[in-house]
């Protein structure tokens, strides 16, 4: 078994950069997450490993050898592609057994590779399908039968590009859990990009959040939620996302945020200096409406969402909406009512409006 | 067209007739082979050409063999087609292989080198390859039959097609697995364009086995003429012989006329290549 | 998407290291993109040395034909004269002849199997019993050849023999009608491959597009020709340039039906090349296929621009 290491790693598809300057350490045995937007360079990462595409620029290595020219056959990784990638016209059992039939280094004789077949088919309960072909298959079993193929070589690393994005949401959810129990089954290190936060949320030990082929900040799920490195972060995970408002630093203690809509108080204020702009951050459920005359930010409510076991008040404070969280309990205000939001200081956010690099 | 408002029955009726009539027009000059092939020649004309058999004689196809050498001619024209069609479908498989699945320097010259021959058919470099026939001596022998046809443009455009076809995830997916290019060729990317290949090895078959300006024009003896070249003996047959020559056109027709019943859906999609495609 | 600076919190988890380490062996994408070159050209090598051999190579003995003169005496070598003589040739009577007999040809042949085609195809188009069987026939022309229609056909025009023998406008002895009887039999030897092609375009229109103009309050002929006409052009076009194609290419129907005659009236382009009498010398019958060769890039630049531009509703 053995981690990914990018250094530097960098690829450009002629003018494009697609990823640029990675540098990430996947620990071995872990559950690492890429997570970004369409477009940010997450596949391109992960063809990265796979050796489908060339690294154009500095280090990487799987396990402890550098892998920048080794052919992706050689490189003792398995892949899960989003269109499951089966070769429609063998059977499943021929498919899962071709990186054992077809790349020379794996090749194993016959007894062993009816047996790995079958117990890769067992893991997955695929044993009925085994003589159907993969047209003649629900979507989810095709992707079961894309993971078989995958952990019958019994690779070093597995990658996984959006595996669950053809499910629909229910099976969605399932296959999730049987992704994350299969990862503490084989205790292999596993590489699984996603645009998806939830599923980077339910699934990674950590997420590396990418965006325009930079890496924003690696961490455990929590800690990216709870303290995103900038703003992208902030508002690409959570949902609904962070609010933000922008304001100055106000001298004095405790720190406090002035904002054209009302104070925001602010725990620990990190390295903002005085009369300084900063955009602060609020998660929707670190915000509460307090009674009129307190401090907190005035606004107007536009909507009332009701979600069943939570209801989101959309409240426009001078151009910026803001969303409250909040639970069914909570008294209701009516739509087109001013109210005055507070927000948790020691829950409050801050950044640098010029970099976007967190403050505090 | 249709007046299929007013009464559905009597629609349906005058469609009948009319596909009936057309089936007329198009199955009559089928007729007057047939006719004129089982007919006695010389009786026929003499009772005024009429539109029934006259005196039929069913054993003129075992004539035509005997006599005409039409076995021959139909183990040639066999012979040639299915070298014509084996190596076109070997040659034009490698090459679309490599335009679709392979990087390398030049690869565009030699597609464009692929696309200009089809500014060059055999009717425009007739002339040339009969004199290069000439020179190598091979006028009158199987390889000068074959040789100028075992590759195609329209194969290697079909096959790149299909290959083109196979998802990239799929290819990546081989990749990883280990498959070499021969391996996935062989066992992925052949066995999922399999009906476009069927295609093609339809369509090449009509092609080879219904050549004439070339086979014509490669020869100059009678012991080598194909099937479809021996039929033109017969505006210069003796009037009294002439149903023999009907006869072997209906023959040299047979094996394309199992190829139209047997592979209708291949010959249509490769006849329709390109037609919708553009 | 904003810009952002590149990794900077989470630097707990994140191990730096300088790329000092050896970029490892390189020659290893090299080496597998030689062998993928390699691998290539070996592929490409037989059908590119049989377009070599007997499409270029004749190309240029073409021109070289064209512009040497043959010698009297076997013995000696052909002389060069220059394209002067390549000139003569394309502006022989001969040429002149043959194009004009090629696109009377063309004319006779190409709308007349068009419109045929589509009659047929509209008529089979639809849901009836027994439809298939009816396709079945009006599909079977494909399985004739160009020589066995000519055959088939020379039981009905030949001037002896044929069962239309006495009717004038198909009188393969008159220089005015000859043509227009050997245009007959391709016509109908092209009759199955036009059907076929018709009726896939058609049955490719989709049926709510005809709903949509029912619906609409088009008639059927005014649906015919406002939404099915433009719907298979693309088939269409295509048809029309593989017919003027066959039409270039037409040889063994003059020869089997006609011999070029009466009065060299049938002798087209390509029959005159082909030249089955050998009367003419080899360097105007190479001349006359370099003037075919230019005719045939005339189509082919033609296919391309209208296909290239998309006559239909493009995808
Ligand atoms: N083969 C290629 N040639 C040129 N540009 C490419 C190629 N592959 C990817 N790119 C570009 O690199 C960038 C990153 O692409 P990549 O596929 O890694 O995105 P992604 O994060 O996986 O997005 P998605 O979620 O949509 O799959 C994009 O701008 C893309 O256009
Ligand atoms: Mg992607």
């Amino acid at each position: 078994m053995s981690g990914v290491t990018f250094q530097q790693v960098t690829k450009r598809f002629g003018d494009v950069v697609a990823v640029d300057q990675l540098t990430l350490d996947v620990l071995d045995g872990e559950f690492m997450v890429l997570l970004g937007p369409s477009g940010c360079g997450k596949s391109t990462a992960l063809r990265m490993i796979a050796g489908l595409e060339e690294v154009s620029d500095g280090l990487l290595t799987i396990g402890d050898r550098v892998v920048n020219h080794v052919p992706p056959q050689d490189r003792d990784i398995a892949m899960v592609f989003q269109s499951y990638a089966l070769y429609p016209h063998m059977t499943v059992a021929r498919n899962i057994e071709s990186p054992l039939v077809a790349n020379k280094r794996a090749r194993v004789d016959a007894d062993e590779r009816e047996r790995r077949v079958k117990e890769a088919a067992a893991t997955l309960g695929l044993e009925e399908y085994l003589g159907r072909k993969p047209g003649e298959l629900s979507g989810g079993q095709r992707q079961r039968v894309a993971l078989a193929r995958a952990i019958v070589r019994r690779p070093e690393v597995f990658l996984m590009d959006e595996p669950l994005s053809n499910l629909d949401a229910k099976l969605r959810t399932q296959t999730r859990l049987e992704l994350v129990e299969l990862h503490r089954r084989l205790g292999t290190t596993f590489v699984y990009v996603t645009h998806d936060q939830v599923e980077a949320m339910t699934m990674a030990d950590r997420i590396a959040v990418i965006a325009d082929g930079r890496l924003q900040q690696v961490g455990a799920p929590q800690a990216v939620y709870e303290r995103p490195a900038n703003l992208f972060v902030a508002g690409f995970i959570g949902s609904p996302p962070m609010n933000t408002l922008r304001g100055v630093v106000s001298p004095g203690t405790p720190a406090a945020v002035t904002t054209p809509s009302g104070t925001v108080r602010v725990a620990d204020r990190g390295t903002a200096a005085d009369d300084t702009e900063v955009v602060a951050g609020i998660r929707p459920e670190d915000l509460s409406v307090v009674p009129p005359g307190g401090e907190g930010v005035v606004g107007r409510v536009e909507n009332v969402e009701l979600l069943g076991h939570e209801r989101h008040l959309v409240v426009s404070c001078d151009g910026h909406v803001l969303v409250v969280r909040q639970d069914n309990g909570e008294p209701t205000p009516a739509v087109g009512e001013t109210v005055t939001l507070a927000a948790r200081p020691e829950h409050v956010h801050l950044f640098d409006p010029a970099g976007s690099g967190r403050l505090n | 067209m249709a007046t299929d408002r007013r009464s559905p029955a009597l629609a349906t009726a005058g469609w009948y007739v009319l596909l009936s009539a057309l089936s007329l027009l198009v199955l009559f000059p089928v007729y007057m082979l047939v006719l004129r092939a089982l007919s006695n020649p010389l009786e026929y004309i003499a009772q005024g050409q009429p539109l029934y058999p006259v005196q039929p004689e069913w054993d003129v196809f075992a004539t035509a063999f005997s006599e005409a050498d039409l076995g021959r001619a139909l183990g040639l024209s066999a012979l040639v087609t299915s070298i014509i069609v084996v190596v076109q479908l070997l040659t034009s498989v490698l090459a679309a292989y490599a335009f679709a699945f392979l990087e390398f320097p030049l690869k565009r010259v030699m597609f464009v080198m692929v696309v200009g021959t089809l500014l060059l058919p055999i009717e425009v470099t007739l002339i040339a390859n009969v004199e290069t026939m000439r020179t190598l001596s091979w006028l009158n022998s199987v390889q000068g039959l074959t040789f100028p046809f075992l590759a195609t443009a329209f194969g290697i455009f079909l096959i790149r097609q299909g290959f083109l076809g196979v998802p990239g995830e799929l290819r990546d997916a081989a990749t990883l697995d280990g498959y070499g290019h021969l391996r996935f060729l062989f066992r992925v990317a052949m066995p999922m364009t399999r009906p476009i290949i069927g295609s093609f090895v339809v369509i090449s078959f009509l092609g080879a086995w219904n050549q004439y300006v070339w086979p014509r024009f490669a020869t100059d003896r009678q012991s080598w003429q194909t099937v479809q070249v021996a039929l033109r003996s017969i505006g210069s047959d003796r009037v009294d012989r002439l149903n023999i020559g009907f006869a072997a056109a209906i023959v040299a027709a047979l094996p394309l006329l199992a190829l139209l019943i047997f592979f209708q859906r291949q010959m249509v999609r490769g006849l329709t290549a390109g037609a919708v495609k553009g | 998407m904003t810009d952002l600076p590149g990794a900077e919190a989470g630097a707990e988890d994140l191990v730096r290291a300088a790329p000092t380490a050896p970029l490892g062996p390189r020659s290893g994408d090299g080496r597998r993109r030689l062998r993928d070159a390699l691998m290539a050209y070996l592929f490409l090598l037989p059908a590119l040395v049989t377009f070599a051999v007997f499409a270029y190579y004749p190309l240029y003995r073409l021109f070289w034909y064209a512009t040497h003169r043959q010698p009297r005496f076997r013995n000696r070598p052909p002389t060069y004269v220059g394209f002067s003589q390549l000139w003569d040739s394309l502006t022989s009577r001969d040429f002149a002849q043959g194009l004009l007999h090629s696109a009377t040809f063309m004319l006779y042949t190409v709308p007349l199997g068009l419109v045929l085609g589509v009659v047929l195809a509209v008529a089979a188009h639809r849901r009836l019993r027994g439809i298939k069987v009816f396709q079945t026939i009006f599909s079977s022309t494909v399985a004739t050849s160009v020589a066995v229609a000519s055959v088939v056909f020379f039981t009905l025009v030949n001037p002896e023999v044929g069962y239309f023998r006495n009717v004038t406008w198909l009188s393969l002895n008159d220089p005015t009608s000859a043509m227009f009887a050997v245009s007959l039999s391709s016509v109908w030897q092209n009759l199955g491959l036009t059907f076929i092609v018709v009726l896939a375009a058609l049955q490719a229109v989709p049926e709510e597009l005809n709903e949509a103009a029912l619906l609409d309050g088009f008639g059927p002929v005014r649906r015919f020709f406002r939404v099915t006409v433009p719907l298979i052009s693309p088939a269409l076009l295509f048809l029309a340039i593989v017919l003027v194609i066959h039409a270039l290419q037409a040889y063994a129907q003059i020869e089997i039906l006609t011999g070029g005659g009466p009065a060299g009236s049938t002798e087209t382009l390509l029959y005159k090349i082909a030249d089955p009498k050998n009367i003419r010398s080899l360097d105007l019958k190479a001349g006359l296929s370099i003037g075919l060769f230019v005719l045939t890039g005339l189509v082919a630049f033609v296919q391309y621009t209208l296909l290239s531009r998309r006559v239909h509703y493009g995808d």
